[in-house]
């Protein structure tokens, strides 16, 4: 959920180095297993279904630790924190949609893109996009915008994966990088999703108990959440303020692109399709809910509690925010339990990327082809050898300045929300929305999206503070489908086939 | 009738949310109606848009909209008091659950209250308002039959 933020956090801090026995230990339990997996999942996958959906064979608690691992990033774990220390509570609009998000995402597209599979053994985003518009050129501009995405996640989850492999085994940030890269790259080639799938379930478990414990231990050792308040509130009410130190406006902002905005990042709509029985969708979004407000059980407690910690004069003051978390694992709590974390966080860039490699994989192998009227004649081998391209150039842009590669990453969450939310989440909905009101909201989400975020990056001009090109971009976004959908709206009816209509009737 | 209310209610809450935006390019920085527009906007779209996701063919949403309603609730009382309640926060302030007022409807209203509730209406009206066993069952024989006759793919004639 909070990957696009992931970017700037992971690659602004500097983590301390954490190469201990324990540390060390525990990271190389944590690639023993994963390979492990891996090996086990190549041997079951024999389709370009298996590879790119996992033969919509997955059960409800691998889909929901699953989901819940690709939804996190190590943003949760690291600048989530920090971001807490810095400016309060206005840091948890970024994470309060948890709330609302996944059951969201249930009535408005769960159940819809799992019938789309069964009605026509679909397997990608764009896919749907394409059967629901009956339109190539929609699916081909779908993927090309989710494509653009990809690369700027690609190469900040690598530099991220980097800093953080660097950090356990002192291997230095390049080697980082192409070890990291290097494992969730033999399990992506060689397992597909289904490997994903299953390290995503080993990687989610991880998270999840890393984040209880740490949370745990910052209420034990802070003597519970009401002195740790008191003693922020002593020094620096502010922190505490419903807003913390944002204005309402850009706390709010946060909350709508990161609410509205789930709608349509792929790495968890994508999961939709894998379920194996369509009817265990009814224990999905609670389920997930809990599990993702387990794994971020840890990005409220480390944040008041380092900044409760630092204003009380148990901790020295931080050089940077970003040191909240490893500030406290390296100088508080047992190092076991840093362990667990530092390998939780590693757990957290590797499924992030290995999802993003898969859905990127597709997207070159299946969706751009049928959008130029052609067909791949063997989708798994090609899948294959396309995962390695993804994740070599994802390696090798991740070498790049750290600047350039966090601008590339930072509007990853905008273009999936501003391109993908209306043609696919209301559009599955709405049988008034037509092919060229999707066409043109894509087109609007992705130019908006790059021309605001790259005049931003060049420094041509400042938003006003609670102003993002994210939430401009989805606001365009919306506003040109609803009225170029009203303008065609005569030719809405006959662009649907049957088989869709009946899906969206139910 | 619901899903076109619903369609309005979204269109209109994110005219709404870009008004607020739109204010905040105002000189002098954002006025505070810009903020109420998205505290008011963002529950009424996200509601909108469940809402919208419910709807089965021409039918209502059924029980649901008791749901809906609390969460659309919730969300706007959590933003509205935030944005209302004076900012008295400081060392002799009672806490609720470990924090200030503010701040606790914040996190306990609006981070945790919805979970208590949409996730278990989801599933205690999966069967009757989402989706049972018959309807899979109808889809799956659809998806057959164009099986047998038809490609799975968008149709190139169509565009």
């Amino acid at each position: 959920m909070i990957g696009a933020l992931h970017a700037m956090a992971m690659l602004q801090v500097a983590l301390p180095s954490a190469t201990r026995p324990a540390v060390i230990t525990v990271g190389l339990l944590y690639f023993a297993v994963i390979i492990a997996i891996s090996i086990w999942a190549a041997r079951r996958t024999r389709t370009a279904s298996d590879f790119f959906v996992a033969g919509k064979g997955i059960g409800l608690i691998a889909l929901t630790v699953a989901s819940v691992s690709v939804s996190v990033s190590g943003f949760a774990f690291i600048g989530g924190p920090g971001l807490i220390y810095a400016v309060g509570l206005g840091a948890m609009y970024i994470v309060l949609p948890a709330a609302v998000t996944n059951v969201m995402g249930a009535w408005v597209l769960a159940k819809r893109m799992r019938l789309l599979a069964e009605a026509r053994g679909l397997i990608t985003i764009p896919d749907a996009i394409g059967a629901r518009y009956r339109s190539r050129a929609a699916q081909g501009l779908s993927a090309i915008a989710i494509l653009f995405g990809i690369v700027g996640y690609m190469a900040t989850n690598a530099l991220a994966m980097g800093v953080v492999i660097n950090s356990i085994f002192g291997v230095g940030l390049g080697w980082g990088i192409w070890i990291g890269m290097g494992i969730t790259l033999a399990y992506s080639a060689s397992g597909g999703i289904l490997a994903g799938i299953y390290n995503d379930v080993f990687q989610g478990t991880l998270m999840g108990v890393a984040s209880v414990l740490v949370f745990l231990f910052v209420l034990q050792f802070g003597g519970g959440l009401g002195e740790i308040s008191r003693t922020i509130l002593a020094h620096d009410a502010a922190i505490l303020s419903p807003w913390g130190k944002l204005t309402p406006l850009a706390a709010l902002s946060f909350y709508f692109v990161f609410s509205m905005g789930s709608l349509g990042q792929p790495q968890a709509v994508h999961k939709y399709y894998m379920l194996r029985d369509p009817l265990q969708l009814k224990w999905y979004p609670l389920l997930k809910t809990l599990g993702l407000i387990l794994v971020l059980l840890l990005y409220f407690g480390v944040g008041v509690g380092v900044k409760s910690f630092v204003l009380g004069g148990r901790l020295a003051p931080l050089t940077s925010p970003d040191q909240a978390t490893p500030t406290l694992l390296l100088d508080v709590t047992p190092i076991v339990l840093a362990a667990l974390v530092f390998s939780g966080v590693a757990a957290a860039t590797m499924s992030a990327a290995n999802s993003f490699i898969n859905i990127g994989a597709a997207i070159v192998t299946h969706d751009l082809p049928i959008a130029f009227g052609r067909r791949v004649t063997n989708e798994l081998r090609w899948g294959r050898i396309v995962t390695i391209v993804i994740a070599v150039a994802a390696a090798v842009t991740a070498q790049r300045s750290g600047t350039m590669v966090a601008f590339l990453g930072i509007f990853g969450w905008g273009l999936f929300a501003s391109t993908l939310v209306p043609a696919l989440a209301v559009g599955l909905n709405w049988q008034g929305a037509t092919r060229a009101g999707a066409l043109a909201s894509i087109a609007t989400g992705l130019i908006v999206t790059l021309a605001l975020e790259t005049t931003a990056y060049l420094k041509v001009f400042r938003f006003p503070a609670g102003v993002t090109a994210s939430a401009v971009a989805m606001v365009s976004s919306f506003l040109v489908f609803f009225v170029v959908s009203w303008l065609t709206r005569d030719n809405a009816a006959a662009e649907i086939d049957p088989d869709i209509r009946l899906v969206m009737d139910i | 009738m619901t899903r076109r209310a619903a369609l309005i209610a979204l269109f209109s809450a994110i005219l709404a949310i870009a008004a607020g935006y739109a204010s905040a390019f105002s000189k002098g920085g954002a006025p505070t109606w810009g903020a109420w527009l998205l505290a008011l906007g963002i529950p009424i779209a996200l509601g909108a848009i469940m809402i919208l996701g419910a709807v089965r063919g021409k039918q209502g949403i059924g029980s649901l909209k008791f749901p809906f309603a609390f969460v659309i609730l919730v969300l706007m009382i959590g933003f509205g008091a935030a944005l209302a309640l004076p900012g008295t926060e400081g060392p002799l302030s009672r806490l609720w659950l470990g924090l200030p007022l503010r701040a606790a409807i914040v996190i306990y209203g609006v981070g945790l209250l919805p979970i208590i509730v949409l996730p278990v209406a989801y599933a205690m009206t999966f069967e009757t308002l989402t989706l049972s066993s018959e309807d899979v069952d109808r889809v799956r024989a659809v998806g057959r039959d164009r099986k047998s006759g038809v490609p799975a793919t968008p149709e190139a004639s169509a565009e």
